[in-house]
C-alpha cells in the first residue's frame, strides 16, 4: 500500500512517515517546496514538494496512492495565517483528492474542536463539539474549521474517513506544552496543579493514527487520542524543569482563582469593548478553559475499536523525548 | 431607515477591518461577501452574521446590488474586480495600491468618471486621530508653516515572516518594490496631504539581507512639494516597528505612530528662559507619551490597533453616498498619489 501524508515534515509527520516505514507501507510525503528532507528518508520515502496555500495542481499527489493521512496544519501564526495555512489549504487538497481515485482518508484534528464548557466529567468522543468557535484562538477556530471541510468533503464523495484527535503531542524538542501552564522568566505559573493532562506522545500519536490505517472498523469514526490521563500538571512541568534544566519558582494558582479572573477580564473587555475587545488567552474564559479544565480524559473507544495500547509508557516517553539533553 | 447596502470581496485579514468599522455605523447593512475559498466566505459570513456569501465576485454582482463594493483581494485582482464593479455602475471602495500599474488606474478613473460611480482606494490613515489632530494645528495656525514632513516606517521581515515566504510567496512581491511597494501608498497620500503636489523627488532602494526574496529591503526619498519638503525611510531590517510621522512647522514639530493611537507628542516654540522652557518641553512631552502610551495599549485591548481611521474614513464614503455628495477624497487626489506611487518606483527617480 501507498500512503500520501500531508505535512510529512512536520512534528508529528515526521513520526507517521518513520511508523509507516516501521510497518513496511510505500510513502509519498508532502512537504513544503523550501524544506530540507530528513536523511533517514532518503531512498525510501517518494517525496511531492508543493506548499497547500499556494494554488498548484495538486492531483499529481496522489497519483498511485492507496490512502492519504493528512497532518498538515499551522500551529501558530495569526487567526488569518493559520485559517489560510489549514483550513484554505484543506481545500486545495482535498479538491485534488476529489480528482484521484482515493477514497481512504485519516485527518489528524485536535480535542480543541470540543466544547470544552460543555465537558463534564470525562471528555470523550460524546462531548459536545464547540458551537461558539470564534470566542476561542486562532487554532481552535481553524482546527474546528478544518474538521468541518474535510467531514463535508468525506460525506459528498464517499470517502472512508477517520478523524484522530489528540491531545497535548509532545515530544523531543516539544516538550513545552500550553496544558502546563505558562512561564515567565524563571516563574512556572501552574493554573491547577493537580489537573490530569490529555497527552499524547509524538511516538504513541503515529502508532495510533497507523493502527486506525490498519483497521476497517475505524472508518466513519472520530477517536480522541490520549495515551491515559495519569499525568498531572504538577509532574510533568517537575520533569520539564529538571529535565530541560531550566528550574525556577512553580507558583501554583487553583483553575477556579485563574477561570475567575478570566471570566472577569472577559466580562469587562465585554463591557468596555463589545465583540471587538481582544484579551490574551490566559484572560479569554473560554480559552483558558480549553487549555486547563480539570476533567478527566478517556481513551476507552481507540483502546477498544483500534485494539491498540500506547507502546510507550511515561517512562519511556520521558526517557524519549529528553535523551538529546544528556 | 433604508440602509445603505454593500459587499466585500476577498475575505483576508484586511477584510475583517473593514467589517469591524462598518459594524460600527448604522445606516449600513453588509449584504454579501466572497472569497474564493467557500470556507473562508462561510466562515466570515458566520462570523460577521453576514446573509449570503459567493466564490465568484461576477455571480455576487449579478444578484446583489450593493450601494458600495469592498475590494479587499490582492492587488493583483484589484484592476478587474475594480473595472467590472464599475462596469456595473457600481461604487468601489479599493484596498491600497488601487492598481499595480498606473495605466491601469487611468482606465479605472475615466470608467468611474463615465459611470459617475465612486472609486475610492482605501487611504485610512488619512483619517486616522492623530493625522486628523496635526491638520487641525496647521488649520488653526498653532503649527505655524509647514517646513518638512519626515516618515519613517520600520517593518520588521525577519525570516519566517509572511513577506519572505519562500514556500507561499506574499502578494506585495507581486508589487513593485516588494513589501515596499506594499506600504508608498499611505507614505504617498501622506505626503501630499502636507506637502502638496510633488514636483521633484529622488528615491534610493537598497538591499541588506542578501538572500532574502525582496527586491528591497531599505528605501529611502527625498521630496520637493510645493508647499514643503519630505523625507521618507522605509526600514525592513530596523526595530521596533512602527509608523512615525513627523511634521515639522514653524512654530511647533508634531511627532506621531499611526500604528498606535494616539501617541502623539509636540515640541512647541516658548519664549522664555530657555532653560526652564527645556525643563517645561521634557514635562510636557513625557505627559503626553504617557497618555498616548495608555490609551495606545487600552485600544489594543479594544481591538483598534493601527486601523484607526477605517471607521472615520467609512462613515465619510457612506455619507457621501447617502447625501448624494462628492466622494471624500477626490478621483484627483487618488490619481495624484497613484502616480507618485508610480515614481517612487520608477528607475528615472533613483539617485
Amino acid at each position: 500500500m501507498r500512503i500520501l501524508v500531508s505535512g510529512a515534515n512536520g512534528f508529528l509527520g515526521q513520526q507517521v512517515v518513520k511508523r509507516l516505514l516501521e510497518r513496511g507501507y510505500s510513502v509519498r510525503a508532502l512537504i513544503r517546496p523550501s524544506a530540507s528532507e530528513p536523511a533517514e528518508w532518503r531512498g525510501k520515502v517518494d517525496i511531492f514538494r508543493a506548499d497547500l496555500r499556494v494554488n498548484a495542481d495538486l492531483v499529481l499527489a496522489f497519483d498511485g496512492i492507496d490512502a492519504v493521512i493528512h497532518a498538515a496544519a499551522a500551529t501558530s501564526g495569526s487567526e488569518d495565517s493559520q485559517f489560510a495555512s489549514s483550513v484554505v489549504a484543506t481545500e486545495r487538497f482535498l479538491d485534488a483528492m476529489v480528482r484521484s481515485s482515493v477514497k481512504r482518508l485519516i485527518h489528524v484534528s485536535s480535542l480543541v474542536v470540543y466544547d470544552w464548557a460543555r465537558a463534564k466529567g470525562t471528555m470523550d468522543e460524546n462531548t459536545p463539539l464547540e458551537s461558539d468557535m470564534y470566542v476561542m484562538g486562532p487554532y481552535a477556530i481553524a482546527k474546528i474549521w478544518q474538521e468541518r471541510v474535510v467531514s463535508r468533503y468525506a460525506a459528498a464523495h464517499h470517502w472512508d474517513l477517520t478523524i484522530m484527535r489528540p491531545g497535548f503531542i509532545w515530544g523531543s524538542q516539544h516538550a513545552a506544552i500550553a496544558g502546563m501552564g505558562r512561564k515567565f522568566g524563571r516563574i512556572y505559573l501552574l493554573f491547577g496543579p493537580t489537573t490530569r493532562l490529555p497527552l499524547s506522545h509524538v511516538v504513541n500519536c503515529a502508532d495510533c493514527i497507523v493502527a486506525a490505517l490498519e483497521c476497517p472498523r475505524a472508518i466513519g469514526q472520530s477517536f480522541n487520542v490520549v495515551d491515559g490521563d495519569d499525568i498531572r500538571v504538577w509532574r510533568y512541568a517537575r520533569e520539564y524543569a529538571n529535565r530541560t534544566r531550566e528550574g525556577g519558582l512553580f507558583l501554583p494558582v487553583p483553575y477556579r482563582l485563574g477561570l475567575g479572573i478570566a471570566k472577569l477580564a472577559s466580562m469587562t473587555s465585554r463591557i468596555f469593548f463589545g465583540k471587538k475587545g481582544k484579551l490574551p488567552s490566559l484572560l479569554a474564559a473560554r480559552r483558558f478553559e480549553s487549555q486547563f479544565k480539570p476533567v478527566r480524559f478517556s481513551n476507552q473507544k481507540v483502546m477498544e475499536t483500534l485494539k491498540w495500547n500506547p507502546p510507550l509508557d511515561f517512562a519511556s516517553c520521558l526517557e524519549a523525548t529528553y535523551s538529546d539533553r544528556r | 431607515m433604508k440602509k445603505l447596502k454593500s459587499a466585500i470581496v476577498g475575505c483576508g485579514a484586511i477584510a475583517r477591518e473593514h467589517l469591524t468599522a462598518l459594524a460600527e455605523l448604522n445606516n449600513v447593512e453588509v449584504v454579501a461577501l466572497c472569497d474564493l475559498s467557500a470556507a473562508r466566505a462561510e466562515a466570515t459570513s458566520e462570523r460577521f452574521g453576514i446573509g449570503k456569501y459567493y466564490t465568484s465576485y461576477q455571480s455576487l454582482l449579478d444578484e446583489v446590488h450593493p450601494d458600495l463594493v469592498h475590494i479587499t483581494t490582492p492587488p493583483s485582482s484589484h484592476f478587474p474586480i475594480a473595472n467590472a464593479c464599475l462596469s456595473a455602475g457600481l461604487n468601489v471602495i479599493c484596498e491600497k495600491p488601487i492598481t499595480i500599474e498606473y495605466t491601469d488606474f487611468c482606465v479605472l478613473r475615466e470608467l468611474a468618471a463615465k459611470k459617475q460611480s465612486m472609486l475610492i482606494e482605501n487611504q485610512q490613515l488619512r483619517f486616522h486621530s492623530s493625522v486628523l489632530h496635526i491638520r487641525d494645528l496647521i488649520s488653526n495656525g498653532e503649527l505655524g508653516e509647514v517646513l518638512d514632513v519626515q516618515i519613517l516606517v520600520a517593518v520588521h521581515a525577519p525570516a519566517g515572516s509572511p513577506y519572505v515566504d519562500l514556500n507561499a510567496p506574499h502578494f506585495s512581491l507581486s508589487l513593485r518594490g516588494g513589501m515596499i511597494g506594499d506600504f508608498l501608498p499611505h507614505i504617498a497620500y501622506l505626503m501630499h496631504i502636507f506637502i502638496g503636489p510633488v514636483s521633484e523627488l529622488r528615491t534610493l532602494w537598497s538591499k541588506r539581507v542578501v538572500d532574502s526574496p525582496l527586491p528591497a529591503d531599505e528605501f529611502r526619498a527625498i521630496i520637493m512639494g510645493e508647499r514643503a519638503t519630505g523625507h521618507v525611510t522605509f526600514s525592513a531590517n530596523a526595530q521596533p516597528g512602527g509608523f512615525w510621522l513627523k511634521v515639522i512647522g514653524t512654530r511647533m514639530q508634531a511627532e506621531a505612530n499611526l500604528f498606535e493611537l494616539p501617541r502623539l507628542t509636540f515640541r512647541r516654540f516658548r519664549s522664555g528662559e530657555p532653560a526652564l522652557m527645556s525643563l517645561v518641553d521634557g514635562i510636557v512631552e513625557s505627559k503626553d507619551g504617557l497618555k498616548g502610551a495608555v490609551a495606545s495599549f487600552w485600544n489594543k485591548l479594544g481591538g483598534v490597533g493601527s486601523y484607526d481611521g477605517m471607521t472615520e474614513m467609512m462613515t465619510r464614503i457612506y455619507r457621501a453616498i447617502e447625501m448624494k455628495e462628492p466622494q471624500p477624497i477626490s478621483l484627483e487626489e487618488i490619481d495624484e498619489v497613484a502616480r507618485l506611487v508610480d515614481r517612487f518606483t520608477k528607475p528615472e527617480f533613483k539617485l
